[in-house]
Order: structure tokens, then sequence, then C-alpha cells
């Protein structure tokens, strides 16, 4: 059964539908000097943030065709910090005006025993890998520009080996459902990115 | 006549206006060689050259104005000459021409240029004369030439240095890598852990019929064992548990039982 796309759906049961409008890009190694420059001065005025993040997507497969997927994010250089589970629906497609790509999205932060919790409920680790790169912040617009290294040896964060020599470049806006005028501010902005990085909606399903 | 004072007038101003102006950058300009001349760069020297080159363009189109009469017609003829103070002059001239006596009138109502530049103005004319037309036009010619030369040197220089800048630039991701990165992230593309979806086939012997709940088990484990890396041994003692526990709890649903327990979610 086909689920209504999650932006028509009422304000039900006390929470309100959170979408992600997601824009993605890459630039490669030697160019990710000139990009960090522009985006601090494109950027909100703040310390340069840098992030090192080991994040587990665990699958949980039932009857239906397609398995349930969930996010698990932990912070490896700041300790103390709550675990990050993340769900992320199918990204609604079709509207050709929409420049970004929008997906339902929760966010929960969580204690450490979270991997423990899920295996126990029946999900599966399907991967893993390790993200580091920076963070940069404008207004409700989040920029990150990491890069992604898989993980050898499973379970083992040390031993890890860069997927490509470019960083991924990610501009996400986390708003309440229907407020489509954010992929447009999200489209400004990446507008000032171009010649260094392009920025744009991409389907993962046409990448499988 | 009128139109035509009305037009002497206002040429008169704008005049009057343009060659303020001259005078003002130019005493800028003196004052930045003056006072400045240790800290001075040449892109400034350019600048102020270039503004009164500007200043003197102006003033040569408004004179060559269709609206500006001839000034060569209209004469100046001094009519009264007194060694007193004229204030008027004073204000109009700001400070600089106190008096209109005959020391003062020679030098500012002079048409004619100095007897110097007069000298050097008739060498240059006899000795263009001297040369003969066909020579000046090769020379005229190769002048032309020259300047043209340069001119392309120079545009060209600027063309490559530019398309030399830019190409390095358009290189600055792959849109390949792109793919590549988006697919890791979105659904473990390329990461160790990925597995294909033909490992789903395995999981299918583990359905069993009645009463064979712990050969259900045991194959589930088989399958379980052969692909699985070690993160999987914890999750299978929940899996022998849960169906321990299940079959110990209902002995008298046992269809029921084993209905769930061979449509379990843990299946492959």
């Amino acid at each position: 059964m086909e689920a209504p796309p999650v932006t028509m759906m009422p304000v039900t049961g006390g929470t309100i539908n959170m979408m992600e409008y997601l824009l993605q890009g890459s630039v490669l190694d030697h160019s990710l000097e000139s990009l960090i420059h522009r985006l601090r001065g494109l950027c909100d005025n703040m310390e340069p943030e840098t992030f090192l993040d080991h994040e587990m997507v665990f699958l949980l497969k039932g009857q239906q065709a397609s398995p349930f997927v969930l996010r698990a994010r932990r912070s490896m250089d700041r300790g103390g910090a709550p675990w990050h589970l993340r769900y992320l629906g199918q990204p609604e497609m079709g509207d050709k005006n929409r420049h970004a790509l929008v997906r339902n999205c929760v966010d929960i932060a969580t204690s450490e025993n979270l991997t423990d919790f899920l295996m126990e409920m029946g999900f599966r680790m399907d991967h893993e890998f390790v993200a580091k790169g920076h963070l940069f912040r404008k207004g409700i617009m989040k920029i990150m520009v990491y890069k992604i290294f898989r993980i050898l040896v499973p379970g083992n964060t040390d031993s890890t080996e860069a997927l490509s020599l470019s960083y991924l470049v990610e501009l996400s806006v986390v708003a309440p459902a229907g407020q489509d005028m954010v992929s447009d501010d999200m489209r400004n902005f990446a507008e000032q990115l171009k010649p260094l990085v392009h920025l744009e909606k991409i389907d993962p399903k046409r990448l499988m | 006549m009128q139109r035509e004072e009305k037009q002497l007038e206002a040429s008169l101003d704008a005049l009057l206006s343009q060659v303020a102006d001259l005078k003002n950058s130019l005493g800028s300009f003196i004052y930045k060689l003056e006072n400045e001349y240790d800290r001075l760069t040449w892109p400034s020297v350019l600048d102020s050259f270039a503004l009164l080159s500007g200043q003197l363009n102006t003033l040569n189109k408004v004179l060559k104005h269709e609206k500006t009469p001839l000034f060569r017609n209209q004469v100046i003829i001094p009519l009264v000459l007194s060694p007193d103070r004229d204030e008027d002059l004073m204000r109009q001239t700001e400070g600089r021409v106190p008096v209109f006596s005959h020391e003062v009138v020679p030098d500012h109502l002079r048409t004619k240029p100095d007897p110097e530049v007069e000298e050097q103005e008739k060498q240059l004319t006899t000795d263009a004369a001297r040369i003969g037309a066909d020579v000046a036009q090769k020379q005229i010619q190769s002048l032309n030439k020259m300047c043209s030369n340069l001119l392309e040197k120079i545009s060209k220089e600027e063309r490559e240095s530019e398309s030399g800048g830019l190409r390095p630039n358009k290189q600055t991701f792959n849109p390949a890598d792109t793919n590549a990165l988006v697919a890791a992230v979105a659904f473990g593309k390329g990461l160790s852990n990925w597995r294909p979806s033909g490992s789903s086939g395995p999981g299918q012997p583990g359905q069993p019929g009645a009463g064979t709940i712990l050969a259900g088990a045991s194959g589930l484990q088989q399958v379980q064992m052969a692909g699985a890396p070690s993160q999987q041994q914890p999750m299978l003692s929940g899996v022998q548990m849960a169906q321990a526990g299940q079959t110990g709890k209902m002995p008298s649903g046992i269809k029921t039982n084993i209905k769930s327990a061979s449509m379990h979610p843990y299946q492959r």
C-alpha cells in the first residue's frame, strides 16, 4: 500500500512531521581549502567545527519487501555526547519545482547502549562507516563537508581507508512539513558555491 | 543674437566647471607627488594620470560640442586697467589675481604661445615639410603597425592567462565521485559490509512444517553461521531463546507457534 506523501498528512499524535531537505555534491581533495574558505565567508561566523563520527546502519527485514532502516551515529571525538538515532523515509519525488530532495526525518538522541537495544529488537547491522569533516551553519541550513572512510575490520574504527579522493558536501535543512520555500533558499545558497561544487538533488534509487 | 549669447554663456559655464575639475585633480596629484612620494605606488600614479586624461577628454568634448560657438571668433579686450585691488576679481579668481593691471593682463589674455614653444613648433613644422609626403606616410604606417602588434600581443596574453586560470578550476569536483559517495551514504555501496540482495536465498530452508521448530532453528543456525560475520552471534542466541520461550509457554497452540516461528522476523 502506498503511503500518502508525508507533506499532506495532518499533524497528529502530538508530533510534527519533520522533513529533511537535502542537496548533495562533492569536492576533490585539492579544492577542499578553497571550499572551506568560501564557506567560512558565507556561513555564520563561528569557530570552524570539525567532527569525527562513526555511523552504523541497521536493517530490520520483515515480511515486507523493503527493510526498515535506522541509522545510529556516535561521535568519536566528543566524549559524553549522546548517540544519535535517525530514521529517514523514502524521498518524495515528482515535484519538479522543488529543488531539494525531501524525505521524512525523525531524529532521536539516545544513550550508549543503542546498538545492544537494536540488536535485541531484531535489527541487523548492514554497513558502517566513519565520517570525518567540517560542519558549517547558516541560519537553519547545515552544511557538512566530510570524507567517508570504509571500515576494514568490522567493529574496529581504527583501521579505516578513504572511500574516494573527494569530500562529500551536503546542504541540509530539517524543517516541519510543508515549508517548500526552504528549498528556494537552499538553491540560492548552492548558487554561491557554484563553480567549486555543484550541489544538486541526487536520487539514491538511480544509483542502485 | 540672443540665442548665440545664451549658447555662449552656457558653454562658458560648462568650460569653467571642467577647467575647475581639471585644476583640482592636478592640484591633488601634485600634492600627492610632493608629500607622499615615499609611499606612492605606480597604480596610484596611473590612477591620477587616468583621471587627468579623462578630464582632458571631457574638456575636448565640451569644446567640440555642436552647441559651443567658435571661441576663436570671440575677442577679449581689456577695457580698464587699474593698479588698485579689485575685490570682485579677487573673489572670482580665488585670490590669485588681486589687481587687473598692465602686468597681469599680457599673461592672462595672451593668445600666442610662449616664444620657446613657438620656436619648437616652427622647427617641427619645417622638419615635417622637409621629409616629404611619402616618407611621412611610411613613418605613419609603421607606427600604426607597431601599435596594433603591441595591442594584439597584450590582448592575447590576457586571454591566455584567463583561460589558463579557468582550466584547473574546472576540475574541483568529480561527478563520478559524487555518485559513489552518495550511494555509499544512502545504502552502503562500496563499504565492506555491503552484501548483495542474493543472500536472502539461503534463508528459505528455515521454514519448517509442524513439529520441526528446533530443526528449523538449527537449520537457521547453519545458515547464519555460514555467511555471517561475528556480530551475528549475540543476535543468534536471542533467536534461540525467543523460540524456546514460545514453545515452552503455549504447548496447546503449537500450530500458531509454529507459524510464528516459521515466519520469524529474523529470517533472511
